[in-house]
């Protein structure tokens, strides 16, 4: 019989599939998210936390990025 | 503004207030309904912003279309370089404000009270400064602007200490100023009152004409006026009080800041000395233009003059120097550019050799005759603790002498303090600071104001790269990503020390280098120079990719060495130099940099070290637009992408793009199919190298320290680098060789001799000494 479970596919570019990888580990074991490491670019992981991992990503981003001040 | 052609993806897409407000401008009255309406929507969150920058009640002239400049109540003027006045235009808008940001169409300028400072001290008056602004502004000037113009400038520059005869004199042309002015204390005992006297009490001399000629054309009437037939009035100070006399005379107290001059042609006091320009020395416009600024009325003024690197700042120091014929004082920075400079003075003046002499560690010529040129260093002059008996006379004899020029290169290296003591020690009648990046990120350019003087001159970066004086650079910012290992690495906590390793020693961003690097060298045959602060980093590459690199440790004779050979042998195209290499080492056939790393988001190292290709190369006409050769010369940053690199980068290109460069982003370097020519193409070469950093101490990945780094607080306040304990103690031995003695005294005071404190010592050593 097929096992299904309901998940949401992440495809990103290799630095990113890092981060989240990194953002699941430094999580305690309850809230871990992802099921499958597909790839080096592909996850598979909760269907809940999408928004969490893209609010994550941009906080990222935001460290990383700089703007001159007006 | 300014960001070129670099398609970089804001998150947060601006359309700041500033942009839309420069459409605004841009467009007539059409746009001005349009303005008002986005107002009306924005009124509830950004009120105070929209009001001061809603700048559509500002009346038009009838005739705006010929006129190239718009001047906003809040001090802020943009220039339309496309209208032809924009040369006259210019040369006023630089001497009264201060460029905030030249792309290639549209300037933009800030008045400030340093830069009308500045104005007034080339010899603008106040009313001069309002018609002629008012003549050149598409708009009625707006009267914050003329009050603000006029309460800066109401005391500047109506006070000069001028040296003549060796005598100081406080002169304007002003009599009731200098009356308020003898009405404090301090300098009414500082007066000397032995002279006959006109009716006021003071000396009259019928004033010297300005000679500028600068400005002609739209200055005319009112300037003539103002410059013709100017009294001045003037009384005697004591030399001995003339310090007094002048910290009473800024802002804090009386608040009419002194701008100093010297007569030199009637110091008769002073030998001459017997130096010309040599024929084949000919200035270039801008170069005259910054000297006419200097030597405005017949007198020397001090200040400041901003040129960018590779534009010819030492012909202009040279040519200052045979100007006033008189001793002159050069301060380099290090010992390297201290024998360039004794070159350059070789070379274009007929100074002989026994004229000019170096004062550094390595070599100290004793100054014979009674004028001459000495070149030395900041550290060989401030330096306060002991010295060789051989120093001691030269330096003592540096103190005692009365110098025409005080030259000082480089001037935004060097901290305040040391300033302050090279000026305390000389002596001199006038100072001329040169520099391409007045820039700092601890803003204490202003310091130099009332150190040295006002800025002179600043020249436009894309102005000179239009007349081919400098070579025309295309920029570049390479986006490397990390490699999957690296990168995990990277995301770890306890590795936030090795951050800055792990994102230089990216594998990705190794074979972009070295790509480049073949690229250059065998495809154009380019000279290159790689810069890379982390010292590991530069180890590692230089190792390599087998190349040869100079350091802190280098010692001055290999740094020659390796420096001829880069210049003369073909085989040599390539160096890696850490930042002992950002200023003033004068590298004329490198064409090509590639950066792989940096010191953190500093503006001024990113624009020094673009300075080190500016030197215009090949023929003129070919260097012209359109000419056969666009870009030739070429600055590669290697970033890597998703790491803080990114946010120092776009940090560090800013001074850069205010001067009008892009950055174009290259985001396919090094191409796929590269594949195994290049190192670092398997796994288990990448995990050898990633374990490499990993091992490597937390010391030796760290940043090099030089002495000379006491300025610069580039780093974010939140975020620390690591420090590392055996370069603090001096065991790397990354110092110059002239420091060795110096140090402990400035920089970072290296605790090699320091008595030890008990209370610290370890308990075992307690128990036995304790």
């Amino acid at each position: 019989m097929v096992n299904a479970i309901k998940g949401l596919l992440i495809s990103c570019d290799i630095p990113m599939a890092q981060f989240i990888i990194n953002l699941n580990s430094s999580l305690p074991a309850s809230q871990k998210f992802i099921i499958y490491k597909l790839d080096n670019t592909h996850l598979f992981v909760q269907p809940t936390v999408g928004e969490m991992i893209r609010s994550a990503i941009s906080e990222f981003r935001d460290q990383n990025s700089y703007e001159k001040p007006a | 503004m300014g960001h070129g052609d670099k398609g970089r993806p804001s998150k947060k897409h601006k359309s700041s207030s500033k942009d839309v407000q420069k459409s605004v401008m841009m467009e007539d009255d059409e746009a001005a309904y349009y303005v008002e309406g986005f107002d009306d929507d924005h009124r509830d969150d950004d009120r105070g912003e929209g009001k001061k920058r809603d700048f559509s009640n500002l009346e038009l002239k009838p005739d705006h279309v010929n006129r190239p400049l718009w001047a906003c109540a809040d001090g802020r003027i943009f220039l339309e370089t496309f209208s032809p006045l924009y040369k006259q235009a210019y040369d006023f808008l630089i001497a009264i404000a201060e460029p905030v940001c030249r792309p290639e169409s549209m300037h933009e300028y800030n008045l400030t009270p340093h830069s009308l400072y500045a104005a007034v001290s080339v010899g603008l008056e106040t009313e001069t400064i309002i018609s002629v602004l008012n003549k050149l502004s598409k708009t009625k000037l707006p009267i914050e602007m003329i009050e603000f113009i006029r309460a800066s400038t109401a005391n500047y520059g109506k006070v000069k200490l001028v040296l003549k005869k060796n005598r100081y004199f406080v002169e304007s042309p002003f009599p009731e100023v200098l009356k308020k002015m003898l009405r404090d204390e301090v300098i009414a005992k500082a007066r000397l009152t032995n002279e006959c006297l006109g009716e006021d009490g003071f000396s009259i001399s019928k004033g010297l004409h300005e000679l500028e000629s600068g400005h002609n054309g739209l200055l005319d009437e009112a300037e003539l006026a103002a410059a013709e037939e100017k009294e001045s009035h003037s009384f005697e100070i004591d030399p001995a009080k003339v310090e007094n006399v002048k910290e009473r005379c800024l802002p804090a107290n009386l608040n009419y800041p002194m701008l100093e001059e010297y007569d030199f042609r009637n110091d008769t006091v002073n030998p001459d000395l017997d130096m010309e320009l040599k024929p084949h020395a000919q200035p270039r416009p801008y170069q005259e233009k910054s000297l006419s600024k200097m030597f405005g009325n017949g007198r020397a003024r001090s200040g400041i003059i901003v040129l960018p690197c590779g534009a010819g700042k030492s012909l202009v120091g040279v040519s200052a120097a045979a100007r006033i014929k008189k001793s002159c004082l050069c301060l380099a920075t290090n010992a390297v550019s201290v024998d360039q400079w004794a070159f350059q003075f070789k070379l274009w003046s007929t100074i002989r050799d026994e004229q000019i002499c170096r004062f550094t560690s390595d070599s100290k010529e004793r100054f014979r005759g009674n004028a001459g040129v000495v070149v030395t260093t900041y550290n060989m002059v401030a330096f306060g603790g002991k010295r060789s008996e051989e120093s001691e006379k030269i330096i003592e004899e540096i103190r005692n002498r009365e110098w025409g020029l005080l030259l000082m290169d480089e001037v935004h290296v060097v901290p305040a303090h040391m300033f302050r003591k090279v000026i305390s020690i000389t002596k001199s009648h006038c100072k001329l600071g040169l520099t391409a990046t007045l820039v700092r990120e601890d803003e204490r350019i202003t310091d130099l104001n009332f150190l040295i003087g006002p800025k002179l001159y600043e020249a436009n970066w894309l102005d000179l790269v239009k007349g081919g004086f400098i070579a025309n650079v295309q920029c570049a910012e390479v986006w490397c990503p990390m490699t999957k290992e690296f990168f995990a690495e990277y995301l770890k906590k306890e590795n936030s020390k090795k951050k800055q390793a792990l994102y230089v020693m990216n594998p990705n961003k190794f074979r972009a280098c070295e790509f480049l690097i073949r690229f250059h060298e065998q495809q154009r045959g380019d000279k290159i120079i790689v810069f890379a602060d982390n010292l590991f980093a530069l180890t590692e590459y230089a190792m390599k990719l087998r190349k040869p690199m100079i350091y802190g440790a280098t010692s001055h004779a290999e740094r020659t060495q390796i420096l001829e050979a880069f210049k003369t042998k073909r085989d040599v195209n390539t160096i890696f130099l850490s930042k002992v290499g950002d200023n003033s080492i004068d590298i004329p056939e490198a064409n090509v940099i590639i950066q792989i790393s940096s010191h953190a988001g500093s503006r001024r190292q990113e624009a020094q070290r673009l300075g080190r290709i500016l030197r215009a190369k090949g023929k003129h006409q070919d260097r012209m637009a359109g000419g056969k050769e666009e870009y030739n010369a070429f600055f590669y940053s290697l970033v890597s992408t998703d790491t803080q690199e990114m946010y120092y980068s776009t940090k560090r290109q800013q001074f850069l793009i205010d001067q009008g460069y892009s950055f174009k982003v290259i985001t396919s370097l090094p191409p796929p199919d590269s594949g195994a020519d290049l190192s670092f193409h398997r796994l288990d070469e990448q995990l050898q190298l990633l374990n490499k950093v990993l091992v490597a101490g937390d010391d030796a990945v760290g940043l090099e320290q030089l002495d000379e780094d006491a300025d610069d607080i580039a780093l974010h306040k939140a975020r620390r680098f690591s420090g590392s304990m055996s370069a603090m103690s001096g065991a790397n031995g990354m110092v110059y060789m002239e420091y060795n003695a110096g140090r402990g005294k400035f920089g970072h005071g290296h605790a090699k001799s320091k008595p030890k404190d008990p209370t610290k010592r370890h308990q075992l050593f307690k128990k036995r000494f304790g």
